[in-house]
C-alpha cells in the first residue's frame, strides 16, 4: 500500500471519529449520579485508535462541524459563541486531549489496559484543566468554585467511561491494525 | 439529522447564493442564537421562517429536518423543565420532581435554540449541492493553510463527517432497538451491568462504522481521489446578489447585536 492510500484511509477515519464525537452528544445514558453522553468515549477512542495527529484532526473536524452551525456541542448547542462562552474550554480541550492520549498510548508498542487507562486519565485531566481555566475566566468563578461545578459532578461518569474506553480500544485496535498512518 | 444527500434542487435566490455567503450566514446565526434575548428570539424566528419561505421549502420538509432529533429535543426540554431551581408552579406530589417557572422558561428557550440551529443548518444543506458546500468551506478555511493546516483536506473531511452523522444516528437507533428486543436495559441493574449494556451498543456501532469508512476509502481510491489542491467544475463567483445577501445578513447581525447591548 503506498503512503497516499494510507493517508486517505486515515483522513476517512478522522472524519468518522469527528462524526462519532458529534453524534455522541445525542447518546445519553442514564448512569447515576449524572447521566453520561458517549462524547468523551469517542474522544478517547479517537486518541487511542487513531494516534495523536489523526485523533487531534478528528476533533478539529468535530469543532468545525459545530462552528458551521450544526448543533453538535453538548446539549445540542452550536456556534462560535459556545466556543468563547463559559464551557468553550472543554471543547478546545478535546483537541489537546486527543493529541495527548494518542501520543501517550503510542509510547508503548502494544499498550495494555493499565497504560491505556493512564493515557486516558491524562487526556481527561487536560480537558478539565482547559475547561476550568476558561470557566473561571469567563464566568468569573474562583478556581475552586469552578472545580466544584465544572469537574466534580462528572468524575464518577468519567471513571466509568475511561475503563470502558480502554476495554473497547483493546477489543478494536486489531481491527484497525496500524493501517492508518 | 442534517443530510448532505438531502439537497433539494431548486431555482430560488437562496439556492443560487454563493455557498460562502450561506455558510457565513449560518455561522452568524448560530452566534446570534447563543444567548439571544426575547426580542431577538422573535426577530430570528421571523427571519428563519422568511428564509425558508424564500427558499420555497415546504413546511413538511423543514419539519422533516427536525424529526430525527425530536427525541433529543424532548429530552433537553424535560431535563430543563424538571431540574431547574426556582419558584414551583406545579409539584407532582408523590414524585421527587417539580416544575418551576424558571424551568419552563429555560426549557422552552433551550428547545427553541436547538430547533433554530437545526433549521438554519437544514436550509444550508438543503439548498446547497454537496460539491458547492465543500468548495465553500474550503475557500473559507484557506487562510488556515498558511499556518500549515491543509484546508482542502479539512473541507473534504467535514463533508465526509456530514455524511457519516445521519448514518451513525440511524445505526445507533437500530442497534438500540435490537439490543432492547434482546432484553438489554440501561435503566436498572448495577453499574457493571449497565456499563456492559453500553459496551454492547458501542462496539457494534463502531465496527459497522469502520466497515463503512473502509468502503468509502476504497471507493474514493477507486475514483482516483488524490489529496492536495483540486480544481472544481464550477468556480465560485461572488455576484451582486451575493453582496446584497451579505449586506442583509450583516445588518441583521448588527441590529440583533445592538438590541442585545441596549438591553444590557
Amino acid at each position: 500500500m503506498n503512503p497516499e492510500q494510507t493517508s486517505l484511509r486515515g483522513m476517512v477515519y478522522a472524519s468518522l471519529f469527528g462524526a462519532l464525537t458529534a453524534v455522541g452528544a445525542y447518546i445519553i445514558i442514564p448512569l447515576p449520579p449524572v447521566p453520561i453522553t458517549l462524547q468523551t468515549l469517542f474522544l478517547g477512542l479517537a486518541g487511542t485508535l487513531l494516534g495523536g495527529r489523526l485523533g487531534a484532526l478528528s476533533q478539529v473536524v468535530y469543532l468545525l462541524l459545530g462552528i458551521i452551525g450544526l448543533p453538535v456541542f453538548a446539549g445540542g448547542k452550536a456556534g462560535l459563541g459556545v466556543l468563547f462562552g463559559p464551557t468553550g474550554g472543554y471543547l478546545i480541550g478535546f483537541i489537546a486531549a486527543a493529541f495527548i492520549i494518542g501520543k501517550l498510548s503510542a509510547l508503548k508498542a502494544r499498550p495494555g489496559f493499565a497504560w491505556l487507562c493512564l493515557s486516558l486519565v491524562a487526556g481527561t485531566a487536560v480537558v478539565y484543566a482547559l475547561g476550568v481555566l476558561q470557566l473561571s475566566l469567563v464566568a468569573r468563578l474562583t478556581p475552586v468554585k469552578a472545580l466544584v461545578v465544572g469537574v466534580l459532578p462528572f468524575l464518577p461518569g468519567d471513571g466509568i467511561k475511561i475503563v470502558l474506553t480502554a476495554l473497547i480500544a483493546l477489543k478494536l485496535r486489531d481491527r484497525l491494525g496500524g493501517k492508518l498512518l | 439529522m442534517i443530510r448532505l444527500g438531502q439537497y433539494l434542487p431548486g431555482d430560488t435566490v437562496v439556492h443560487r447564493l454563493d455557498p460562502r455567503v450561506k455558510i457565513l450566514s449560518v455561522v452568524a446565526l448560530s452566534i446570534l442564537i447563543f444567548g439571544a434575548t426575547p426580542a431577538e428570539i422573535l426577530l430570528i424566528s421571523v427571519f428563519l421562517l422568511a428564509v425558508i419561505r424564500v427558499a420555497r421549502m415546504k413546511p413538511a420538509q423543514a419539519l422533516g429536518a427536525l424529526r430525527p432529533v425530536a427525541v433529543f429535543m424532548a429530552m433537553i426540554f424535560l431535563v430543563h423543565l424538571f431540574f431547574t431551581e426556582g419558584r414551583t408552579i406545579l409539584s407532582l406530589a408523590p414524585l421527587p420532581v417539580r416544575i418551576t417557572q424558571e424551568g419552563l422558561v429555560r426549557g422552552v428557550y433551550v428547545t427553541w435554540q436547538f430547533a433554530g440551529l437545526v433549521l438554519g443548518a437544514a436550509v444550508l444543506t438543503m439548498t446547497t449541492p454537496p460539491s458547492d458546500l465543500v468548495g465553500g468551506i474550503e475557500r473559507l478555511l484557506r487562510p488556515l493553510s498558511r499556518v500549515g493546516i491543509p484546508s482542502q483536506d479539512l473541507a473534504v473531511m467535514i463533508a465526509m463527517a456530514l455524511r457519516f452523522m445521519p448514518m451513525l444516528l440511524e445505526e445507533y437507533d437500530r442497534l438500540r432497538m435490537a439490543q432492547m428486543a434482546r432484553g438489554a436495559d440501561f435503566t436498572t441493574g448495577n453499574l457493571a451491568l449497565r456499563t456492559r449494556a453500553v459496551a454492547a451498543l458501542a462496539v457494534p456501532l463502531l465496527l459497522s462504522a469502520f466497515r463503512r469508512a473502509d468502503e468509502l476509502a476504497v471507493a474514493m481510491e477507486a475514483r482516483g481521489y488524490r489529496r492536495g489542491p483540486r480544481t472544481t467544475l464550477r468556480e465560485l463567483l461572488f455576484s451582486r446578489c451575493d453582496l446584497g445577501a451579505f449586506a442583509v445578513m450583516a445588518s441583521f447581525f448588527l441590529v440583533n447585536f445592538a438590541l442585545r447591548m441596549a438591553i444590557r
